[in-house]
């Protein structure tokens, strides 16, 4: 490599300085910040902050609170995640049919996206209108007689988990419907045509071409999916009073962590260990299922198959 | 047998439409019943469903108005800094792709291996720790705090990394070299005209992005006068709307209409751009 080349390429920091400082300062360090906030006991409050080892995270474990929002967060995230990975593997199935040639599915797939765009805050807002006492909702179910009375929707514990599940389901399974079926035009058709004379039926091709050529999709679907999950804030915060009511039965971990901040004494200490709890948790799921589960059965001596590029995207 | 497989294929496919128009009802409705309610009076509304709009979007605007939100003063707000958002995320993250794809350079194999892993980080759960640092630097209540971190938005340079490694042409630099430009303007007067296309894609969903977000500003910005739309929205639930449904139906549509119109005029390049940030080979 000669000189020039050589200088040129360090031309390369220079394009990523940008980012590499704006991530230090920005992304890096309120990390850091949140984590050695997690071991005092700071308020907004009072100036005094002191060290306390790990007194937040034994308070946390041992306050049921914390504990039953993980599970509500898991438990909402799965009540909309397996229903959106089904119906999008259905759909890219009959999509991609060659027997059944639906039409029009680019139009289809556009409109079906469409909620993953609008402003998740204003949809619960929505939803909390619709399922209110004297909404829609309501007026519908009582005067085509499926309830005799009306029915205080976001009083009951279930309905009200199933819909912020419902409200997520519906902003996300059209974009789960388009990386699937990226993912399974990009499947050479000669592997379905060699099955087919081997005179496999529709689900063995299924089963063994498709879903095992897929699983680097789904487990990016599954990953982000997850992440994003465990973040939830804005719907369960919007549907009902913002704490999580009723009877806790939507409160996530983010709101949880919210309402230590916000409380009357602004609970820092106490609200960075609930951030620091929930990063792990969730850092370590996703990236334990990114790698483990990736690569698994790829050891045959080919090359590895790359997770992301462009190829089929114009189909 | 022939026959048979055409009929059932032919039951087949009805069976198919009719999931497909389930599904466009159940995406359908909810949009639609926000916009209708949005031209209803509140009497209306709560006199029964209906499908077709009324004449009470004035009324219902003033209203809306009339009670201490400043719906125009929000909009401004949102669109500002939804507009300054793209701007710094498509600048930056496409310089940062294009030095990524380019030169070749020690540690260039980590840093982009370790974007892909940003990606996968919840880093909103580290909102404590950047509220303390940035009311520490006085930056909260402050729209700098929302955009500077933007400086590193992993989701984009992943995205503009895929698009250069496509359509990067070696010769084009070259020339460039010849030609006597520098690294930067060969950067910015033939790469970025050529990136269009994808810079286009990934402003869109930056603006989306922005235009949606409620968290973050919702813990770092405190006086009125700054409020972006979703925090509008957050105050539209409170108890001065209680009973107005007609108001607070416009203001959710107010929110979401410019979206939708967004998504009417550029919808191809929207859908395109989810496949390209996930597919694989």
């Amino acid at each position: 490599m000669n000189l020039t080349k050589l200088r040129r390429n360090y031309t390369g920091y220079m394009f990523l300085a940008p980012f590499i400082i704006g991530f230090l300062i920005f992304g890096l360090y309120p990390v850091l910040n949140t984590l050695g906030l997690s071991f005092t006991n700071t308020t907004v409050m009072s100036s005094e902050s002191r060290f306390i080892w790990l007194d937040n995270f034994k308070r946390l474990f041992a306050d049921v609170v914390f504990i039953r929002a993980i599970g509500n967060t898991w438990l909402i995230w799965m009540m909309n995640f397996i229903p959106q990975m089904g119906i999008a593997l259905l759909l890219s199935v009959l999509f991609t049919s060659a027997r059944l040639k639906i039409k029009a599915i680019g139009t289809w797939r556009a409109i079906f996206f469409l909620p993953n765009l609008l402003m998740p805050a204003a949809v619960a807002a929505l939803f909390n209108a619709m399922f209110a006492y004297y909404g829609p909702m309501n007026q519908l179910m009582v005067r085509s007689g499926i309830l005799s009375v009306a029915m205080r929707f976001l009083e009951n514990i279930w309905v009200t988990r199933g819909l912020v599940s419902f409200i997520q389901w519906w902003l996300w399974f059209g974009q789960t419907i388009i990386i699937v079926m990226a993912g399974m035009t990009s499947i050479p058709v000669h592997l379905y045509e060699a099955a087919m004379v081997d005179g496999a039926s529709v689900w063995q091709m299924f089963r063994r071409i498709t879903l095992p050529l897929l699983r680097p999709i789904l487990i990016f679907i599954f990953v982000t999916s997850l992440v994003g999950g465990m973040q939830m804030f804005d719907i369960p915060f919007m549907l009902t009073d913002g704490r999580g009511s009723p009877l806790s039965s939507i409160q996530t971990n983010n709101i949880l962590m919210y309402m230590k901040f916000a409380s009357s004494q602004g609970h820092i200490g106490a609200a960075s260990s609930v951030g620091v709890m929930v990063f792990l948790m969730t850092s370590i799921c996703a990236l334990g299922i990114f790698y483990f589960l990736r690569e698994r059965d790829m050891g045959d001596g080919k090359p590895k198959r790359k997770l992301f590029s462009k190829k089929n995207i114009e189909r | 047998m022939l026959k048979n497989y055409k009929i059932n294929t032919f039951i087949m496919r009805f069976f198919v439409y009719l999931l497909l128009i389930l599904l466009l009802i159940i995406t359908i409705t909810p949009i639609w019943l926000l916009i209708v309610n949005s031209t209803r009076s509140t009497t209306e509304i709560q006199q029964g469903i209906s499908i077709l709009p009324s004449t009470h979007l004035i009324s219902n605007y003033r209203l809306l108005v009339s009670k201490g939100i400043n719906m125009p003063r929000g909009f401004a707000n949102s669109l500002f800094l939804a507009v300054a958002s793209t701007a710094v995320t498509v600048y930056f993250s496409f310089l940062t792709a294009y030095g990524l794809v380019v030169y070749n350079f020690p540690g260039r194999k980590l840093i982009s291996n370790f974007i892909i892993v940003l990606v996968m980080i919840p880093m909103q759960l580290s909102i404590i720790g950047f509220y303390r640092f940035m009311s520490k630097m006085g930056l909260t209540d402050n729209y700098a705090a929302l955009i500077l971190p933007l400086l590193a938005n992993a989701g984009a340079v992943f995205f503009g990394k895929q698009y250069f490694e496509a359509m990067l042409i070696q010769d084009l630099i070259d020339a460039g070299r010849i030609d006597g430009a520098g690294e930067l303007g060969i950067f910015h007067m033939i790469m970025m005209p050529l990136a269009v296309p994808g810079a286009v894609t990934t402003g869109i969903f930056a603006f989306i992005a922005s235009w949606n977000n409620f968290f973050t500003p919702f813990i770092l910005i405190s006086s009125i006068g700054k409020y972006t739309l979703p925090m509008l929205v957050q105050t539209l639930r409170g108890d001065v709307y209680r009973t107005e449904y007609g108001a607070i139906y416009l203001g959710l549509a107010i929110t979401i209409v410019p979206i939708i119109l967004i998504y009417a005029f550029f919808s191809r390049y929207i859908v395109s751009g989810i496949a390209l940030g996930a597919v694989k080979e």
